[in-house]
């Protein structure tokens, strides 16, 4: 494991800001890290990064406890609300970076230009960070999480400021990233980019660890059935909702979500043994963001 | 450390902290050398023997004042240095690096104190220049004198500093001019207290000068600089700017502690701050 946490807990007052998280995650993996805006995720990447100190709980990262300036070595992160030095050029600004983590002049000089091509900003390096676009800050912070080439990237919200073609150029990166065996702790609003790009998966409410896997194993979770049929007696809806977790009847459309979808040949023996008459029965693909919706309200009421 | 030195001067050419403080600097001297020159002829024409009393009340102007610009520099350059940095998340990018927190306060002090230092011994130089080629005052050349003023900018940097690991910009800001007002207002309470024969008032003195020993190493260095063994009036006559007793060694001894005391609150409260 390149990072673990073991009851992880940061207390403000008597309000628990993460309460108790217990992750694990695998070199060479994107790991989401969703949740709802307050929900915690900044809070625990920044206990992580070593802005935070944790109330209670350990964490380990590249197997050294937390704030271990090795580790920190190797690490790199991309906060969510940051600015930079804006009387600083780019390059100035990224020549900083590669100094406070001791680059050599050889390996600044190479790196440097590397990652401002690697981030769409090769020919503005000259530019002060001041003069940037919102978007060209964000990949410029992007570029010093990446300079010194560390073997685990915490990402907060990386794509918040890009338009629709940023986020494709840095979901390129992250994924050329995992091609080289480098492992991202992302933090996301965007459940659709999540989906696409990551491995596993938790997602945090109210501080707490509400769901995590890999996302077969999440998406597995739940199963969403429509189906049409008329002629549909009491035991037969009564032994479709002995079998759904949700059941939602109007007219001759059934809605049921079952636990995964073996249960889905059963539905069709109630309805038919029941005397009823099926017309149709499909199962709705469940996204991810129906789930994150799913969990959130359940976690609200 | 020293690429946090580096980046602290240049954030202060780039933030052209150094121009501003530069300029001001040459106006204040420029208007500072012409009221010496015209005062000073104005004032000793038939002055007779009291002439020589009229050039150490220009260099205690002078050096007073200069105390005071280089102070205000102190402060308004490392007011926000900590506090303004985590406000705007440019700390969120430093701290997570390879990097002590220790590292970063004692980089901005010592990048800050280089530049006041340089700044005040210049300042000191030109004031001493001014009053020598304007007054014929033959003023000693003292190294204690010079580094004594470099060391009262150093003392309002720690305090600007310390409370800006826990105080916003603003309230940092008000409270390190707050406490220099004590220390100087203190200051003039003592030397009117010599004055006036007051033990009350010399004592007020005392103690606002162990809550802000500024003012006593400024009165420090005018009564090495101008005090004439065995003559008490050379340092009467000078008022609010003189100095009724030499202050202590030990007082400059508190006054390094000082410092001292307050970097090293500053690094404890840092590194266990959360951002």
């Amino acid at each position: 494991m390149i990072l673990e946490t073991e009851n992880l807990t940061k207390m403000y007052g008597a309000k628990a800001a993460c309460s108790k998280i217990c992750l694990s995650v695998n070199e060479g993996q994107i790991f989401g890290f969703l949740g709802p805006n307050g929900a915690g995720k900044s809070t625990l990447v920044k206990m992580l990064v070593g802005l935070l100190f944790p109330t209670s709980g350990t964490a380990r990262i590249l197997g050294r406890p937390l704030g271990d300036l090795g580790a920190r070595r190797k690490i790199g992160y991309l906060p969510e609300n940051f600015r930079y030095q804006d009387w600083l050029t780019g390059e100035e600004l990224l020549s900083f970076h590669a100094s406070l983590r001791g680059m050599s002049g050889t390996e600044r000089k190479r790196r440097v230009p590397a990652v401002l091509e690697q981030v769409g900003l090769a020919g503005k390096e000259k530019q002060k960070v001041g003069a940037y676009s919102k978007g060209m800050q964000q990949r410029v912070g992007l570029a010093c999480a990446l300079l010194h080439d560390p073997a685990l990237l915490f990402l907060d919200e990386p794509a918040s400021a890009l338009d629709p073609l940023g986020r494709r150029e840095v979901r390129e990166i992250m994924l050329e990233l995992r091609g080289s065996g480098k492992t991202i702790f992302l933090n996301s609003h965007l459940l659709s980019e999540v989906e696409m790009i990551c491995d596993r998966v938790a997602i945090i409410n109210k501080g707490k660890i509400v769901a995590g896997g890999t996302l077969d194993e999440l998406l597995a979770q739940t199963v969403e059935v429509e189906m049409q049929a008329e002629g549909l007696t009491r035991p037969a809806l009564a032994e479709l909702a002995a079998l759904s977790k949700k059941i939602a009847v109007e007219g001759r459309y059934v809605n049921v979500v079952l636990e995964h979808s073996g249960q889905i040949p059963a539905l069709a023996e109630a309805v038919v043994k029941n005397g009823g008459r099926l017309y149709s029965l499909g199962a709705k693909h469940n996204s991810l963001e129906d789930l994150f919706v799913d969990l959130i309200q359940r976690g609200d009421h | 450390m020293l690429t946090i030195i580096l980046l602290t001067f240049k954030e202060i050419v780039r933030r052209r902290i150094l121009l501003v403080t530069v300029i001001l600097a040459a106006v204040f001297l420029a208007l500072y050398g012409a009221a010496v020159h015209y005062g000073y002829q104005e004032m000793s024409r038939g002055a007779g023997p009291l002439k020589a009393l009229i050039a150490p009340q220009f260099l205690a102007l002078g050096l007073y004042f200069g105390s005071f610009i280089i102070s205000f520099l102190a402060v308004m350059a490392a007011v926000g240095t900590i506090s303004s940095e985590i406000e705007n998340g440019i700390m969120h990018a430093i701290v997570p690096g390879p990097v002590r927190r220790s590292t970063i306060i004692l980089g901005k002090f010592c990048g800050y104190s280089l530049m006041l230092t340089v700044f005040a011994a210049l300042f000191y130089i030109a004031v001493l220049l001014i009053v020598h080629y304007n007054t014929g005052l033959d003023i000693p050349v003292k190294a204690a004198a010079a580094g004594l003023f470099c060391l009262q900018p150093l003392i309002l940097l720690a305090v600007a500093m310390l409370g800006s690991t826990f105080l916003s910009t603003l309230a940092n800001g008000i409270a390190a001019f707050m406490l220099y007002s004590v220390g100087v207002v203190g200051g003039m309470l003592e030397q009117i207290g010599y004055l006036a024969g007051s033990n009350m008032m010399v004592n007020i003195g005392i103690a606002s000068s162990l809550l802000m020993p500024a003012d006593a190493v400024y009165r420090k260095i005018v009564y090495s600089l101008l005090s004439v063994p065995g003559a008490s009036l050379s340092m009467t006559m000078l008022g609010p700017f003189g100095s009724g007793a030499e202050p202590s060694v030990w007082m400059l001894a508190y006054a390094a502690c000082y410092i001292l005391g307050f970097l090293l609150l500053a690094l404890r409260i840092f590194s266990k701050k959360d951002i």
